[in-house]
């Protein structure tokens, strides 16, 4: 059966379906035909997308889904974000959040910080990843490139850690601090170390950073700070 | 009277006495090998062409500059090596050497037939004494430094046995080295955090042992990680070249997570990790030739389900088996192994992880065991019970390692021809001559009955490893250093930590 044969509720389902077995291109197919069918940006991430992520989500969860597997669905996910994005804007939907995250001068330790950039991108993040060993220009070029309402910051050694406040404090010497929303993380990092630095937030793992950025960016529409 | 009572203190003083370091113990057992000659050609022709095709970054001009200059092919950070460069430099490594310690008895043999156990390293928690977990201090590190002094299974003192979280950043280094010297004889490691650090390091060491000694034998060994995967950072390059050129022992070690920073099987790892392990110790030798360096192996697995860190998993035993292997076949000495777990605490899930990944390490013939005892939560924890319930596995496999005697003595015909059959031999000559050392005693476990057990108490080896830690720290003393070595180490440091809060930096 062609795509075109399915009723709407059975595409919702096929792209779920896809992005579950992390098919991209044909999630990009799904999306395409649902924008072409007339259904709304909005309709298209939230019946297809996000659904089929929230899924993912829980069987990651529930250890049903193994990490590679979850990797494959972000791809996914982020494919068809990509095709979605641009129109999102043009219809004025709220957006789902811009993420810029790094590791801070010094560190290289970098698996946790990419895993949390792809639990990001498969929660429908845009995700801006500066890699390794970034000094605050890298961080502050950035927010100025790319206007994120979070940006990210991992450490795993305590002679790096101490940089984030560095960063923070960059920060607020051009003025973005109050424009971003600052996460923090690394296994040496503790959520009394993220208060002392200043940070607004700080998850012990990368499931958890994404629910902490999502109730943001729910705050954020909420309370009608600009974005 | 006066004679049996002075026997009988004689006896209790044997008791209480502190045990000596027993010496280093020395491999009389074959080495459990699970490569023929075809899987050792299979491995190593698999890192010279990860080597040759994939290449492996450095993140530091000079050193890239060394390599091309010795006729390797660079393209941006990346180096590509060719097996012929990398094995003419890796063959100017020595087999074994000797590492100084302040007590020329605690002198360290890195090598041959020889294996030296030193502390967890690098821990930003402790699990204290009261069971808590939280940021390490200095006293922690300084505590850590104390009781590996006083076991006589751990010959090593090791490096940043915890990070103390109480000192800054910038001046930790200085007083780690410090500690490692005023609190302990046994040889100990450098820091490797900067350049500068590591020459803070060597400075001390000259300070101690003097700088013509030191380029004999090192002082220092010192751990570079490759930032696997095919990837060396600043940092570490920086303090490599400082410790290359002051001939101080470097311990290269690629630290692969398989599946995450090395492919999800153990064969494609160890490729990788032989071919990072290779290219570092080739800058070393092409450097400094002859310096010492320690072919280092720290394999572990990663849950590929949830993304978490195990530890003291059956493929990282395999994969130390055969990394062992191959750094015997290019006659380099070997570290892996250690008393790795992911528990947070030193329970059953800790006992059997640890035991788990310290008998391979020693059937695998590793000659440095860093991680020895003390290591917790994935390496983010030293457990002080941890680290003694450690210890005490140690003085096992001290035994363990030198297999069974079998001269006449030990064959003990004098005691069978004494002993009817259906009798006993508690009272045997042979039996006279051995029963205080004849097994290992071990002192944390229990071996009582459970009445007994009950009656005593009730504890569990846990509680029993927090007091034995607690009752050794109360009694440490400091072995005796030279006053005028203390005061130069101590105006060193001043000096350097007046100088560094004059220097300009971020935190
Ligand atoms: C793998 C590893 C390495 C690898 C890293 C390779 C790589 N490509 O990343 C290598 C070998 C290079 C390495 C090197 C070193 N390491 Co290391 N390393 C580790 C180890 C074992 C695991 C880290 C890891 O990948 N964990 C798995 C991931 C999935 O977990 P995670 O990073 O914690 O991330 C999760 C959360 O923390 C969170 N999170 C992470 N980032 C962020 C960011 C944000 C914004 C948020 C919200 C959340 C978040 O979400 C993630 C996913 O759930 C840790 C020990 C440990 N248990 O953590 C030591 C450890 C961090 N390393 C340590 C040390 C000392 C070093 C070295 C200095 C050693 C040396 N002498 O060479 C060098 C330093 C290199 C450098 N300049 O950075 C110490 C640090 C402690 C300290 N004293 O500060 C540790 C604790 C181990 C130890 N006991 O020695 N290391």
């Amino acid at each position: 059966m062609s795509l075109k044969e399915l009723s709407d509720d059975d595409l919702w389902l096929q792209m779920q379906d896809d992005l579950y077995d992390g098919q991209k291109d044909e999630v990009v197919e799904e999306t395409k035909e649902a924008l072409a069918r007339g259904h709304t940006p909005q309709q298209v991430l939230s019946e297809g997308l996000v659904a089929g992520m929230d899924i993912v989500g829980a069987d990651f969860r529930d250890g049903i889904l193994f990490v590679p597997e979850v990797l494959m669905s972000a791809n996914a996910m982020k494919a068809g974000m990509e095709i979605l994005r641009p129109l999102l804007v043009e219809t004025g939907a709220p957006r789902i959040g811009k993420m810029v995250i790094g590791t801070v001068k010094g560190d290289i330790h970098d698996i946790g910080k990419n895993l949390v950039a792809m639990m990001m991108e498969g929660a429908g993040f845009e995700v801006i990843n500066l890699g390794v060993n970034n000094d605050a220009q890298k961080f502050i070029d950035a927010i100025r490139e790319h206007q994120p309402e979070i940006i990210g910051m991992s450490a795993l050694l305590t002679t790096t850690m101490p940089y984030m406040k560095v960063v923070i404090q960059a920060l607020k010497d051009e003025g973005l601090r109050d424009d971003v929303y600052v996460m923090v993380g690394g296994a040496p990092v503790t959520e009394s170390f993220g208060q002392a630095v200043g940070a607004d937030a700080y998850a012990r793992d990368a499931a958890v950073a994404v629910e902490m950025a999502k109730a943001y960016m729910a705050r954020r529409r909420g309370e009608g700070v600009a974005a | 009277m006066t004679e049996l009572s002075e026997r009988r203190r004689e006896r209790r003083a044997r008791q209480v006495a502190p045990r000596q370091l027993a010496a280093q113990i020395s491999y009389t057992q074959p080495r459990h090998e699970l490569l023929d000659t075809n899987g050792i050609r299979r491995l190593h022709d698999a890192a010279m062409r990860v080597l040759r095709e994939f290449g492996v970054d450095f993140y530091d001009e000079e050193c890239r500059a060394i390599f091309a200059d010795h006729g390797a092919l660079v393209k941006g950070e990346t180096v590509f090596l060719d097996e012929e460069l990398v094995m003419r430099a890796v063959a100017r490594a020595p087999r074994q050497f000797t590492q100084l310690a302040r007590n020329p008895a605690h002198h360290v043999v890195i090598g041959a037939d020889k294996v030296t156990f030193a502390p967890v390293y690098g821990p930003p928690f402790v699990q204290d004494l009261d069971g808590v977990r939280r940021d390490a201090t200095l006293a922690d590190f300084q505590n850590f430094v104390k009781l590996a002094y006083l076991s006589p299974w751990m010959h090593h003192s090791g490096g940043t046995v915890v990070e103390p979280m109480d000192e800054p950043v910038a001046t930790r280094h200085l007083d780690m080295v410090l500690s490692h010297i005023l609190y302990s004889d046994k040889a100990f490691m450098g820091s490797v955090t900067s350049g500068p650090n590591a020459a803070d390091s060597v400075t001390m060491a000259e300070i101690v042992f003097g700088a013509a000694a030191i380029r004999e034998h090192p002082a220092l060994i010192s751990l570079i990680n490759v930032s696997s995967p095919r990837r060396y950072d600043d940092r570490m390059l920086a303090a490599l070249k400082v410790y290359a050129r002051a001939r101080q022992g470097l311990l290269i070690t690629p630290f692969i997570l398989t599946g995450a920073m090395g492919p999800a099987s153990i064969a494609g790892s160890l490729a990788q990790l032989i071919a990072e392990a290779l290219a570092g110790i080739a800058l070393v030798q092409l450097i400094e030739p002859g310096c010492p360096v320690i072919f280092g192996s720290f394999l572990s697995t990663m849950d590929l389900q949830s993304g978490a860190l195990t530890m003291g998993t059956p493929e990282a035993q395999l994969g130390l088996y055969c990394a062992a292997q191959m750094a015997r076949h290019y006659g380099l000495p070997f570290r892996s192994g250690g008393a790795f777990s992911s528990a947070k605490l030193p329970d059953a899930q800790a006992g059997y992880e640890s035991a788990l990944s310290m008998l391979p390490t020693l059937q695998a013939g590793t000659h440095f065991v860093l991680h020895a005892a003390g290591w917790l939560d994935n390496g983010l924890a030293a457990g002080y019970a941890k680290f003694m319930l450690d210890c005490e596995l140690l003085g096992m496999l001290h035994t363990w390692v030198k297999g069974v005697d079998l001269s006449d003595e030990a064959l003990a015909f004098d005691a069978m021809a004494e002993v009817p059959p259906g009798g006993h031999y508690l009272g045997t000559g042979h039996t006279m001559r051995h029963f205080r050392d004849a097994f290992y005693r071990a002192e944390l476990f229990d071996y009582t009955s459970s009445e007994q057990w009950e009656l005593n108490g009730a504890q569990d080896s846990y509680a029993r490893a927090s007091a034995k830690a607690r009752q050794l720290l109360a009694s440490y003393e400091p072995p005796p250093l030279d006053p005028a070595i203390a005061a130069n180490l101590h105006a060193f440091v001043a000096e350097r930590k007046a100088a560094i809060a004059r220097e300009p930096r971020d935190f």
